[in-house]
């Protein structure tokens, strides 16, 4: 059986069509009736976890469609808003988040929806998780093309003729489209890990502790907005964020996600499905 | 023999429930086991600790000698095929089959492909879409051509209606005649799976109640039907675990069995013996075991002796 190349419904069409090419290990097996099944040479991590990130794309709406939808949805909606304020200077605006924030739901999703079925498919979970990630991963990397893309696109019309930026944020592109694209990859890997996370948390525990733990998160954070508020830091907060720049800012995310990965990868090993 | 299986005081212990209650048990290569039990009696339980999709609260296992918890040399080896298995949405058998093909080494395409003409399995209705029949038959297609050295079939065929579950049954008997493998069927249809199984292990409230041979089971009780009162003189001081009387008729099951003598003196009697099914056994031994629990004989049989534990061969 390949390791590589796409699942594609053509894959499925025809279950007959390997009729005539004889199964090497049927072969073997039938000369030697009566003994079990030798034990196959075990695959390798690396082939079972690329197969995972190929199951997990069999639905292509989770990592391709669904974030592309949303993107175009918010650059619609975005374009509108900006043609009815009709600037003459540039405008700038959030709209290009909303895709990110979905890979909170595509976490969720990724871990609800296979796990119990890679339970089946008898993988360890560690291969399970590497290769959501390594899936999560390609997703990123092409949102962080697609926003390059637009980006250059918006750069070039001068914000679709309108002055209108939806992905071209100066801060963002400070260090040209590399910067823009890291950012944007540590952001999607970000958002996605605590999505599946939070999902594994609520498998194992269920909702009150699930529930509890949000808001121990709430709390934290507005206890943090506080503290800085009754310090007056906001100024020293927000020129940190700038100095550190957009590769900076992606390092720190970047880091983040890695202890959360690591943390939602602790959480899954006690997971049942 | 060679155990694949090797599970010791194994205990699974939630909250407020004991589920499973140290057990120990070996399942042997190249034999089809019987798992049955009543419905919450551990079954489930135990084979997602022996597949490490749940974890043990004491005790352990292990497979092909080794622990099976994040074990890809030997998860890879194993199949559990469970009753309501989850798919993910959108999914439909065809993607399901295929996924499954890229991770059981042994798969075999070609006999998927001909177990989903025999189930006639639709391949691209979406599984959530699925009667129950069907959605059953994807796991046990799965379960099948897999070839896993190791197979559990957790009770995959309770959808499957009549005609499908025979055709399981003798699918895998023909496979399992050309590619001898272990396989666990979990089930409460005792008697629909009463040929196929060799091996007997029953377990009740999280205890093993059983683990022989299916032939050594059967041996353990006979039937005996005829004119009530030569009846009655047969069974001497041997358990009665059931008894039937219509007029003059009787038929009384008797745990232990004939000597060749009696047996003769039996027949001699006009009496007939019959094997007991294999169902009836395991239905007595799990009640027997209720009403030792609860401590009083509550299952009509007067003459309950001693209760008797797992193993405890009781050969005349």
């Amino acid at each position: 059986m390949s390791t590589t190349g796409t699942l594609t419904s053509a894959d499925f069409t025809t279950p007959g069509r390997r009729a005539h090419t004889p199964n090497p290990s049927r072969t073997h097996m039938d000369s030697t009736p009566g003994r079990s099944a030798p034990a196959a040479q075990p695959p390798s991590t690396l082939s079972r976890v690329l197969n995972v990130v190929r199951v997990q794309y069999v639905n292509t709406y989770i990592f391709v469609w669904v974030p592309l939808m949303v993107l175009g949805g918010s650059l619609v909606i975005s374009l509108a808003i900006y043609a009815m304020i009709g600037a003459d200077e540039p405008m700038y605006g959030g709209g290009g988040q909303a895709p990110l924030w979905y890979f909170l739901v595509a976490g969720i999703q990724a871990m609800t929806l296979t796990f119990p079925f890679s339970q089946a498919l008898s993988l360890t979970r560690r291969e399970f998780f590497l290769g959501t990630m390594l899936a999560a991963a390609l997703s990123a990397a092409g949102m962080a093309l697609v926003y390059v893309l637009l980006g250059l696109l918006e750069q070039a019309t001068d914000g679709y003729g309108i002055h209108g930026y939806v992905t071209y944020l100066p801060w963002v592109w400070e260090s040209g489209w590399a910067s823009a694209a890291v950012l944007v990859f540590a952001l999607v890997m970000f958002f996605f890990v605590i999505g599946f996370w939070f999902a594994t948390l609520y498998r194992q525990f269920g909702t009150v502790v699930l529930t509890t733990l949000l808001i121990g998160l709430a709390v934290l954070l507005v206890a943090a907005a506080f503290v800085i508020t009754r310090m007056e830091a906001w100024g020293d907060v927000v020129s940190w964020v700038a100095q550190l720049g957009p590769f900076g800012a992606a390092g720190v995310i970047g880091a983040t996600t890695v202890v959360l990965g690591i943390g939602s990868l602790l959480s899954l090993r006690r997971a049942t499905p | 023999m060679t155990a694949v299986i090797e599970v010791e005081h194994l205990t699974k212990q939630y909250k407020g429930t004991l589920a499973v209650d140290d057990i120990s048990f070996r399942i042997e290569e190249n034999t089809i086991y019987g798992f049955l039990g009543r419905n919450g009696a551990g079954k489930t339980t135990t084979m997602s600790i022996l597949t490490a999709q749940n974890f043990a609260t004491a005790g352990s296992v292990r497979v092909f000698g080794e622990a099976p918890y994040e074990n890809r040399r030997v998860l890879s080896r194993m199949c559990f095929v469970r009753e309501g298995q989850k798919y993910p949405d959108d999914f439909t058998p065809a993607h399901a089959l295929k996924a499954a093909s890229l991770f059981f080494p042994h798969w075999d395409e070609e006999y998927a492909a001909a177990l989903i003409e025999d189930f006639r399995l639709p391949l691209k209705t979406r599984i959530s879409k699925l009667s129950r029949g069907q959605l059953s038959a994807v796991g046990v297609i799965i379960g099948l051509a897999s070839r896993a050295e190791v197979t559990f079939f957790d009770e995959p065929y309770l959808g499957l209606d009549a005609v499908a579950r025979s055709l399981f049954y003798e699918r895998l008997m023909e496979d399992y005649a050309e590619h001898p493998r272990t396989i666990l069927l979990s089930s409460h249809l005792i008697d629909e799976i009463a040929d196929l199984i060799e091996r007997v292990i029953v377990i009740d409230e999280g205890k093993l109640l059983v683990d022989r041979t299916a032939d050594e089971l059967r041996g353990e009780a006979v039937t005996l039907t005829g004119d009530a009162d030569q009846v009655e003189r047969f069974i001497g001081d041997r358990e009665v675990l059931h008894r039937e009387r219509l007029g003059n008729v009787a038929a009384v099951t008797l745990l232990g069995s004939l000597g060749q003598a009696e047996a003769a003196e039996a027949a001699a009697a006009g009496l007939e013996r019959s094997p007991v099914p294999l169902q009836q056994l395991v239905v007595r031994l799990s009640r027997q075991n209720e009403s030792r629990r609860s401590g009083a004989g509550q299952n009509g049989t007067p003459r309950s002796r001693a209760p008797r534990t797992a193993g405890a061969g009781e050969s005349s």
